[in-house]
């Protein structure tokens, strides 16, 4: 993908930018707000990452602009403030997704990697299936082959977010985000608890497991099944 | 002070003599008019009952008559005299003393020669008798004249002497408006100075001047908790960070001689511990400061407490404890839904971290007299009752929990949250165990600057 990042700090600029290199994609830097702008509008950029504070224009300021001119990259606003004015502020803009600095770059990675992949995705499509699973949203229903699985709500709603995601990495502070609508961080791991329990529910009778765990990142739906 | 031409207590005080004297004068005016026509008319309605009297009295006797009614009238002494004259057609007078020429017909104002005073101003009514020959019926307009100037005169004196108590009284209003406005920029010249505590005087009369001050005060106030806010997070930073970096600090001097690999890894969890602390501290400044209240929504606090029992229950269990609830549905606030989730989390994680294994823990929503209250009670071994107070500051954390982890801000963070709601954190011991409740009012209330955390205690 090609990756926009707008950062103005350069360490923090280069860290990123090489990351996102690693993982094989094609990264384009900006230091200031104006060239972020530029760039947007002119290159064909998959993901834009925007620091909240840029010199000449600000990260909101850039995303309002930005979608004013009809432009609907998905947008990921780095902050260093984490005040809840700010994420208000750059969701209502029209930013898609929002993180907090420092943050883990198995994190950042995750996020961008579904930003990217969230157009191709039917907003009405009303059943995934990952292998011999299959998981219905309109009846809420779940089956593994013929075997119907009884899910509670948000183990149900977890299991979606995993497939939706078709196999790339969900991190815990993206479930936290989507499936609570957390976005602090509770110390007890009520993640990896009702993780634990979905997987023994999908699982049952020995079959393979269907959940991968990615160390100290996040989970994602194994390849095997 | 500002000088006298720009003073605005100076203006008002000024502006509002000259609508009095305005007012005065078109008062004046009004009256001194209605009282001339109102006299002026009674004269002629005088002058016309005696003019038909005469031409009654002429129709029916004749001139001769006639002329022996007026000699008759005209010897009489009374003050109210008239005067009276009959004129042939050629303007020779016939009867009568009135020293005139001969009059237009109808009403009107005439001069005559007063044999005492000289030309005088009357005021006359002329009637056609028989052959050319009019009546002329006439009164000294004198009296009319004299109540005028009577009239003019009080007026003039009423306006004077309005003109001097207006002028001092304006002068008395704006130094007392100057006098009071000063007590105000006083004091604030004084905290400008450097002294925050100081107040605006309040009088005991409740008055405008009054009013401001308080709420100047109640600013003040504001002012000097976020300041005192601000002040308590530098320190907190300053002082409690430094632990935890002294150690990552120690750990990475001692791995770079031993085994570096590790040291990065142990180090960078240490840092992350670091940055969470710093996160909550700056959590808890920003709730305190209460910009966040802009945000507010309607919240649906007993989907908010399902929800989270719910969630937490299986992890609950998972470490030995049961978690039990009971919540009222229907239960509505307004606030930030992510701060009272937090805040409830908070909670429920205290109870959890603080008791040993086996613990029931009990949450409860209940709603009554327009408040909600969220409570996590347990039945573990409660907290000393000298330590109740301390539960809420930054970093305090009782003897007895030394070893468990955590900074001791979860419940700083949760009265920090229940005060932006209007509410309040009541810590309690119960008998056995421990309650902490959010206590919140439904509708958004300006948290109450003097409204602390109650700490109560069911020992007695």
């Amino acid at each position: 993908m090609k990756i926009l990042v707008a950062e103005d700090d350069s360490d923090t600029a280069g860290f990123i930018s090489r990351g996102l290199d690693e993982i094989g994609h094609n990264v384009l830097l900006a230091n200031d707000g104006l060239d972020a702008l530029h760039l947007l509008s002119t290159e064909q950029i998959d993901v834009a990452i925007l620091d909240r504070m840029l010199p000449q224009l600000d990260g909101i300021s850039i995303i309002r602009r930005a979608r004013a001119a009809g432009i609907e990259v998905p947008t990921l606003v780095l902050t260093a403030l984490g005040r809840i004015e700010d994420r208000v502020l750059g969701l209502e803009a029209g930013a898609d997704d929002y993180l907090v600095k420092p943050f883990a770059f198995s994190e950042l990675a995750a996020r961008v990697t579904a930003l990217g992949r969230r157009k191709p995705l039917h907003q009405d499509q009303n059943r995934l299936q990952h292998g011999e699973l299959v998981l219905d949203l309109l009846k809420r229903q779940v089956f593994r082959g013929d075997t119907p699985i009884l899910l509670q709500a948000r183990e149900f709603r977890i299991l979606e977010e995993l497939m939706r995601e078709e196999g790339k990495v969900v991190t815990r502070t993206m479930l936290l985000e989507r499936v609570w609508n957390y976005h602090f961080d509770p110390q007890t791991n009520i993640v990896d608890t009702h993780i634990s329990r979905l997987r023994s529910k999908l699982n049952e009778g020995g079959k393979p497991d269907l959940i991968e765990t990615v160390r100290g990142v996040g989970y994602r739906m194994a390849d095997h099944a | 002070m500002p000088r006298r031409r720009s003073s605005a207590a100076y203006r008002i005080a000024f502006t509002s003599l000259g609508a009095m004297l305005i007012g005065l004068a078109l008062l004046g005016t009004i009256v001194f008019f209605a009282m001339h026509f109102a006299f002026t008319r009674q004269l002629d309605a005088t002058i016309a009952g005696e003019a038909q009297t005469l031409v009654d009295e002429y129709r029916s006797d004749g001139g001769r008559e006639l002329g022996e009614g007026i000699a008759e009238r005209e010897a009489s002494t009374s003050p109210q005299r008239l005067m009276y004259a009959v004129f042939a057609p050629d303007g020779r007078r016939l009867y009568g003393h009135l020293q005139t020429v001969r009059p237009p017909l109808g009403v009107h104002n005439l001069q005559f020669v007063d044999p005492s005073e000289g030309s005088d101003a009357g005021r006359g009514l002329g009637i056609d008798l028989s052959r050319g020959e009019r009546l002329l019926v006439a009164a000294d307009s004198e009296w009319v004249e004299r109540i005028d100037a009577t009239l003019m005169e009080l007026f003039g004196i009423a306006f004077l002497v309005l003109c001097l108590l207006g002028f001092a009284g304006a002068l008395v209003l704006a130094k007392y408006l100057q006098r009071r406005l000063q007590t105000i920029s006083g004091t604030a010249e004084a905290i400008i100075g450097g002294d925050i505590r100081e107040r605006m005087p309040v009088g005991s009369r409740n008055d405008e001047f009054d009013q401001v001050a308080a709420t100047l005060n109640r600013m003040l106030d504001r002012i000097e908790g976020l300041l005192e806010n601000l002040r308590q997070v530098s320190s907190d930073v300053a002082h409690d960070l430094r632990t935890p970096l002294a150690r990552l600090r120690n750990r990475l001097e001692r791995g770079a001689a031993e085994d570096p690999r590790q040291a990065i890894d142990d180090a960078i969890v240490q840092v992350d511990e670091v940055l969470s602390l710093f996160a909550a501290i700056l959590r808890i400044a920003e709730v305190e400061a209460g910009q966040t209240r802009r945000f507010f929504e309607t919240v649906n606090l007993s989907e908010l407490a399902t929800e989270l029992a719910e969630s937490f229950a299986p992890s609950v269990q998972d470490e030995q404890r049961t978690l039990l609830w009971s919540i009222e549905p229907g239960v509505r606030v307004e606030g930030d839904r992510e701060l009272l989730a937090q805040a409830f989390v908070n909670l429920l994680e205290n109870a959890q971290r603080h008791t040993p294994p086996g613990t029931i823990i009990r949450i409860a929503l209940v709603e009554g007299n327009g408040r909600s209250c969220f409570t996590v009670r347990d039945d573990g071994p409660g907290v000393p009752k000298s330590d109740l107070p301390r539960l809420t500051r930054r970093f305090a954390r009782v003897e007895s929990s030394r070893r468990t982890p955590g900074y001791g801000l979860g419940l700083s963070l949760v009265e920090a949250v229940a005060k932006l709601h209007g509410g309040r954190l009541l810590l309690r011991n119960e008998k056995p165990g421990f309650s902490a409740t959010v206590e919140l009012p439904r509708g958004i209330a300006a948290p109450e600057p003097t409204a602390g955390t109650e700490l109560a205690s069911a020992e007695h």
